[in-house]
């Protein structure tokens, strides 16, 4: 990327910091994020979520999504994050508070893809977590959820030219990122870094968004990297993408991601890589489930019965 | 032998299937027979549970009565292969797996023109093994012969189908089918290459035949497996779901022989090769996963 080019696309970020829809409840949430889990208490993180009765609305949906597994209603924030874990909720409450911050705002191109692409990656990044017993699977949600901060931040900043750069990829089959390099000379990887590093998310979810389409100038041993780079490309390849169909055979055994993470999780190479990629067909109708009774725009905003 | 969504699942069985009993016949026809049901699609694998203990005279009344049955040492097998009769009763039709075809146009096909265009060798062999009824050969000749207009002007192609079941074969041979069979096959495809059969049925026309050599083959017999040599790609889909793994992994075997280097081989949506053969390649492509045996590398010019 070239200075000038930096330059430009530095100010517009800027400008997104002072956003008027930007949420109240979004500052003190991301300070929230940086502190060591053991100094997070419940109590504050009940206060935050009540603060704005729209997100802890959307709480209280997303808590209750099938996405998150839950089999009985909850009615209360306190009750939903009892169940739920203080993580999580941090996680839905980050969500709600970044669609709220981009709802007003004109969008490049459909939002509900960007949800479903997020939120999809973020389960399928934890259940991989899981699986190969990488040891903070919270964290790997998290990577999975803000990876692609960077094409929210194009949507916003280039709004007429990231619709043209989406129309291009799709029909030419072709991952975003080589799009974004042809049509506008930086991609979402740089664009999402800076809103990032403003914003001071911490610093390993700030080298997934600045790397995971290019690992190789990842700094090492960060794995929450390449965990995100596969399950991102797992994604797209299932129909939780970008919206369209990249046209290409990848190969996971041979992918320098899938070697680094095997290195350290011995687990991964004894996984069933086709049935595992079958069971992401039920992520789906659930993350769709969701990003339709959350981030559709038409729905109706009810308040929660209660905010305890 | 393919499974098909053949009723809307019930409200009360989708409910039910999600019993963690059925989790647990999930995982054996899964060790049995290499067949995985998604949580998607446990309401089907419920609704064939349902119907064999119909059938068990009595024998199993409760789902937890029947997983007894397949558990128990003298019945299981034969409870197994019942069982797997149910799941994939012959409910198939043309088209059915969209996104395989996709990926051989978009993907596939591209690589494999562009390899051969090099040598100048236009040649195609493609073998579907277990055809059952003739659905999935029909589909790849019609699908090949639309290629042939554009990718693949020029080239020859060949398909080999096979079956262990007499009566198939000769159903296949006929190429006449109904609505059902024909629900997913587009209009283009209907219009162009079948000609108006008894009872509204539509017959394949004699050009598409023409393109498949119909035999009966049974895949555990090693002397003739040897004989399908030189294939590009092979289509075993819900086939192998009959084999023990010790057999799988034979036949599993001879599909890698049989294949060239660089050639492609296709299982059912819901088959995994995992624990059955370690020298394919699983590639992942958009809505669908395909084996791969790897290609010949390159020689350097130039180099020893």
């Amino acid at each position: 990327m070239s200075g000038t080019l930096r330059e430009g696309l530095k100010k517009r970020v800027e400008r997104l910091r002072s956003l008027p829809s930007s949420p109240a409840v979004l500052n003190p949430l991301l300070d929230l994020l940086r502190l060591p889990s053991e100094k997070i208490d419940l109590k504050k993180i009940v206060q935050l979520v009540s603060y704005d009765k729209t997100i802890a609305a959307q709480c209280l949906r997303m808590a209750n999504s099938a996405l998150y597994g839950r089999a009985k209603e909850t009615e209360s924030v306190r009750a939903a994050i009892l169940s739920l874990g203080i993580q999580r909720v941090e996680d839905i409450l980050l969500t709600c508070c970044l669609h709220s911050f981009s709802k007003g705002a004109k969008w490049g191109g459909d939002s509900a893809v960007f949800w479903r692409h997020s939120l999809g990656c973020a389960a399928v990044t934890n259940e991989l977590a899981l699986r190969i017993g990488y040891p903070d699977p919270d964290r790997a949600y998290l990577a999975g959820l803000l990876h692609d901060l960077g094409i929210l931040v194009n949507s916003l900043t280039y709004p007429e030219e990231y619709q043209s750069v989406l129309a291009h990829a799709a029909q030419a089959g072709v991952p975003l990122d080589e799009q974004e390099i042809v049509d506008l000379g930086f991609t979402h990887c740089e664009s999402g870094s800076m809103l990032a590093a403003m914003w001071q998310l911490p610093r390993p979810i700030q080298e997934v968004i600045r790397h995971h389409h290019a690992l190789d100038k990842a700094p090492a041993g960060n794995l929450l990297v390449p965990l995100v780079h596969i399950s991102d490309l797992l994604c797209r390849m299932r129909n939780l993408g970008y919206g369209y169909e990249e046209w290409r055979g990848v190969e996971l055994a041979r992918n320098s991601a899938w070697e680094e993470l095997a290195k350290e999780f011995p687990r991964l190479k004894n996984m069933d890589m086709a049935r595992f990629t079958m069971d992401l067909d039920a992520y789906l109708p659930r993350v769709q489930a969701l990003v339709e009774s959350v981030f559709a725009s038409n729905v109706e905003q009810t308040e929660p019965s209660a905010c305890r | 032998m393919p499974i098909e969504v053949s009723n809307p699942p019930v409200v009360d069985v989708k409910q039910e299937s999600q019993d963690p009993v059925y989790f647990k016949i999930r995982d054996l026809a899964y060790q049995a027979c290499g067949i995985y049901h998604s949580d998607e699609k446990m309401y089907l694998l419920a609704s064939a549970c349902k119907r064999r203990m119909a059938q068990s005279g009595g024998q199993a009344q409760t789902v937890r009565e029947y997983v007894e049955l397949l558990t128990n040492p003298s019945k299981r097998d034969a409870e197994l292969r019942g069982l797997m009769n149910e799941i994939t009763i012959g409910e198939t039709c043309l088209f059915r797996s969209q996104p395989q075809l996709n990926a051989l146009h978009n993907v596939i096909l591209p690589g494999i023109a562009s390899e051969r265009g090099k040598i100048g060798m236009k040649k195609l062999r493609v073998w579907s093994a277990g055809c059952s009824t003739g659905e999935e050969p029909y589909t790849l000749a019609m699908f090949l012969l639309e290629e042939k207009e554009k990718l693949l002007k020029d080239w020859v192609f060949e398909i080999q189908a096979t079956d262990l079941n007499d009566r198939s074969i000769e159903v296949a041979r006929e190429g006449i089918y109904g609505d059902y069979a024909l629900r997913n096959t587009p209009a283009l495809y209907k219009s162009k290459y079948f000609n108006p059969a008894e009872g509204g049925k539509l017959q394949v026309r004699s050009e598409v035949k023409a393109r498949i050599t119909f035999t009966r083959l049974n895949l555990n017999e090693d002397s003739r497996m040897v004989f399908m040599k030189g294939m590009d790609l092979i289509f075993c889909c819900n086939v192998l779901i009959y084999f023990d793994l010790v057999s799988k992994r034979r036949v599993v075997q001879h599909f890698y022989a049989n294949l060239l280097q660089g050639g492609y081989f296709f299982l059912g949506q819901a088959e995994s090769l995992f624990q059955v053969n370690d020298q394919f390649h699983l590639i992942h492509l958009p809505g669908t996963t395909v084996y791969r045996k790897a290609p010949i590398e390159p020689v350097k010019v130039g180099q020893p």
